[in-house]
């Protein structure tokens, strides 16, 4: 966690972030009042007296209000967990101060330990975001009647429910075409794909056969019927 | 009734089914079965029972069932029943068509010894004994494994299972569920044709509608000559669907299943006996495969030792087998919600659409192809599945010709030397067990397989694909 800590807090500018330590209660609340005395500064400069009396008894009620002023989600957590929230918080509200100076701002890649696996299916490579794969799914949509929804993924989630269930709602006829001929493409690719599997089960009957086959006849036995 | 009785015809066929009607209702007439159209409305009044009693093209009376009637029950319904009369006493009673790269003009030259050498190596007629060496232990191994028997011990090819409905094998299958009786039946029959309206028979293809769809299965030209086996499971089956029977009229007392006629015994799916049935009757099923699959080796050992090649360099591949006498469990579409069937299929062909999952990779595209066996000495038809049949008679389509007159009214108008005569003046070779059985088997005793086809053709229900005309047959 500290080391958490020690990052936020130089990302924000505090003079000493190396040095900080958490489990010093005195050390902990003035790092409290420099955020809001710094960077989020919720409170007016006159209503920060009860957080800036660091070493009065009182200081633990002021930073509860504080926190529930701020509607913090950790409130009930640990110490720890209430400062880790208040220095995202502040670092939050710093980048949105300054968007057009961070926002260019890349993160070095880190060196990747494990090799690069490609990914033979094409479909890994899809860009989720692109305009044409956005009006796609907006088209498939349309056809099968799944409503509209922020996220083109979650609409494609839905259309692959509908295609599960059977039988399957049919398609108006002015959309048949769009629809029929990525079938019939997808119909060949599946037979193509069963031929190959009913050819290699022929090959391994036929293998079996080699050592257990011994057809016979034996005309003696034969008789004709009346 | 619980849903609507259908049947399909074309005007040819309707005054046939409604004569049958209409004799039946003549004063004094007693006995014998009810008329097609009356079965047809007694089983859309069984329980359990889905979409529509439907009536094929083909259909003529039969025990319970009308021979051409297809109907299908809810498995989630507890009250739903399975019927022996809904499959028939041959059970899996099947065609199978074997293509050749050999020209009409190949074998005419050839074609009595040809005939010939199929009868020796195919025993026919009430009472033959096959050559393939079985003992007890075998039997119950092929029962429970069906074409994979034939498969590991090397009658067939890998490709024939492909090429087959269901794989030639119901999972389901428990031959402990077969009596003694139909085992020791069953045994020495394996690889024999059987007989009645049974045959195996050379033909050549004669015309194609839809040359994709036969350039798929291998039939690209006119004049190439085919092998159909048309037979099922013999003594065994019949056996299979007589115990039942007998188990069954007790399980409707107790369960207090009403129904309009006393041959459409049957049991809840879901009971004891229901489930006894369809399991004995899988082994059944499994018995015809092995016995089709037997003479599918026995034709290609005639074939290689009369042209002197192996089978392999004849290209004697299976196109397709398919049952017409089974009851099978399917997923299909009612009223808009998805719902698993038991579907009974007596003298109906399963007939799929393109794409559907239960059929070979290679018919993917052109739909499930059908074989429809004419009668003696007429032609036979190839036609693939639609998915207006799908929708419209749960993937069913015809069978055959369908008889039009009793066995015992073609005994008494139609002489064998006549028939026998007619045959050889049509240059089709004939090689029979007993010619006293041929008139029963005449044309004449049938309806015109044409009419059934076109009637399906034009309901939509399946698709033609080619015709194929015989120059060769053989009997029981």
């Amino acid at each position: 966690m500290s080391n958490m800590f020690k990052l936020k807090l130089t990302a924000l500018g505090h003079p000493n972030p190396e040095g900080f330590n958490c489990e010093d209660e005195k050390e902990y609340r003035s790092v409290v009042l420099w955020l809001e005395d710094q960077k989020i500064r919720h409170y007016k400069i006159e209503e920060r007296e009860g957080l800036r009396n660091i070493d009065s008894d009182t200081w633990k009620e002021a930073y509860n209000t504080y926190q529930k002023d701020l509607v913090s989600p950790v409130n009930d957590g640990t110490m720890n967990e209430q400062l880790n929230w208040l220095l995202s918080y502040a670092v939050r509200l710093e980048y949105a101060d300054n968007v057009t100076k961070y926002k260019d701002v890349k993160a070095e890649q880190p060196k990747q330990a494990a090799p690069n696996v490609v990914s033979s299916n094409p479909l890994d490579n899809l860009d989720f975001d692109s305009p044409a794969f956005k009006a796609g799914v907006e088209r498939i949509c349309t056809l099968t009647g799944v409503g509209p929804h922020p996220d083109p993924k979650f609409r494609l989630a839905a259309v692959a429910k509908i295609l599960k269930t059977s039988p399957h709602p049919s398609p108006q006829t002015t959309d048949t075409f769009n629809i029929n001929q990525p079938v019939d493409v997808l119909n060949l690719l599946f037979i193509q794909d069963l031929r190959e599997l009913q050819t290699k089960i022929n090959e391994a009957l036929v293998a079996v056969q080699m050592i257990t086959a011994d057809p016979r006849t034996d005309t003696k036995l034969g008789k004709v019927g009346r | 009734m619980n849903v609507e009785g259908v049947f399909y015809v074309n005007s040819t066929l309707e005054k046939l089914m409604l004569d049958e009607l209409r004799n039946s209702c003549r004063p004094g007439m007693t006995g014998g079965f009810l008329p097609g159209v009356k079965q047809i409305a007694n089983v859309a009044a069984l329980p359990g029972i889905v979409g529509r009693s439907v009536g094929l093209p083909d259909v003529h009376s039969g025990y319970g069932f009308a021979i051409g009637n297809m109907a299908a029950f809810d498995i989630s319904n507890s009250d739903s029943i399975v019927s022996p009369g809904g499959v028939g006493f041959d059970i899996n009673c099947g065609v199978r068509l074997l293509r050749t790269n050999l020209h009409e003009k190949d074998v005419v030259p050839i074609k009595e010894q040809l005939a010939q050498s199929l009868f020796d190596h195919i025993p026919v007629g009430v009472g033959s004994k096959g050559i393939i060496p079985m003992n007890a232990r075998d039997m119950e191994e092929a029962l429970e494994m069906g074409m994979d028997w034939s498969l590991r011990e090397g009658y067939v090819w890998a490709e024939d299972k492909e090429h087959c409905e269901e794989y030639g094998r119901m999972l389901n299958a428990d031959p402990s569920k077969v009596s003694l009786r139909a085992k020791k039946r069953g045994l020495p029959q394996l690889g024999t044709l059987g007989a009645g309206n049974h045959y195996a028979e050379i033909q050549v293809v004669d015309e194609i509608y839809d040359k994709f769809a036969a350039g798929k299965m291998g039939l690209e030209r006119l004049g190439q000559v085919c092998v159909m086996i048309h037979s099922g499971s013999r003594g065994f089956g019949h056996q299979v669907a007589t115990d039942a029977l007998v188990q069954m009229e007790k399980a409707m007392k107790r369960d207090q299943i009403e129904v309009n006629d006393r041959q459409l015994a049957c049991a809840r799916i879901h009971s004891k006996e229901g489930q006894d049935y369809l399991k004995a009757m899988a082994a059944a099923a499994n018995f015809a495969w092995v016995n089709r699959s037997s003479m599918t080796f026995l034709t290609r050992q005639a074939f290689a030792k009369q042209f002197k090649m192996a089978p392999d360099d004849l290209d004697m591949h299976v196109i397709y087998d398919v049952s017409h006498n089974i009851a099978k469990v399917e997923e299909h579409v009612v009223d808009g919600s998805l719902k698993t069937l038991l579907v009974h299929r007596k003298g109906s062909t399963r007939a799929f659409p393109p794409h559907h999952p239960l059929i070979p990779v290679d018919y993917q595209l052109t739909g499930q192809p059908v074989l429809i066996g004419g009668s003696m000495g007429t032609c036979s038809y190839v036609l693939t599945g639609t998915h207006q049949g799908m929708t419209e008679t749960f993937g069913s389509t015809c069978h055959g010709a369908g008889r039009a007159l009793s066995r015992a009214k073609s005994r008494r108008n139609i002489d064998y030397k006549d028939v026998l005569g007619k045959l050889e003046e049509m240059g089709i070779s004939i090689r029979v067990a007993s010619p006293k059985l041929v008139m029963e088997e005449a044309p004449e005793s049938y309806k015109n397989v044409t009419d059934v086809v076109n009637t399906c053709h034009a309901a939509g229900i399946s698709k033609k694909t080619v015709k194929l005309r015989p120059i060769a047959v053989i009997k029981g």
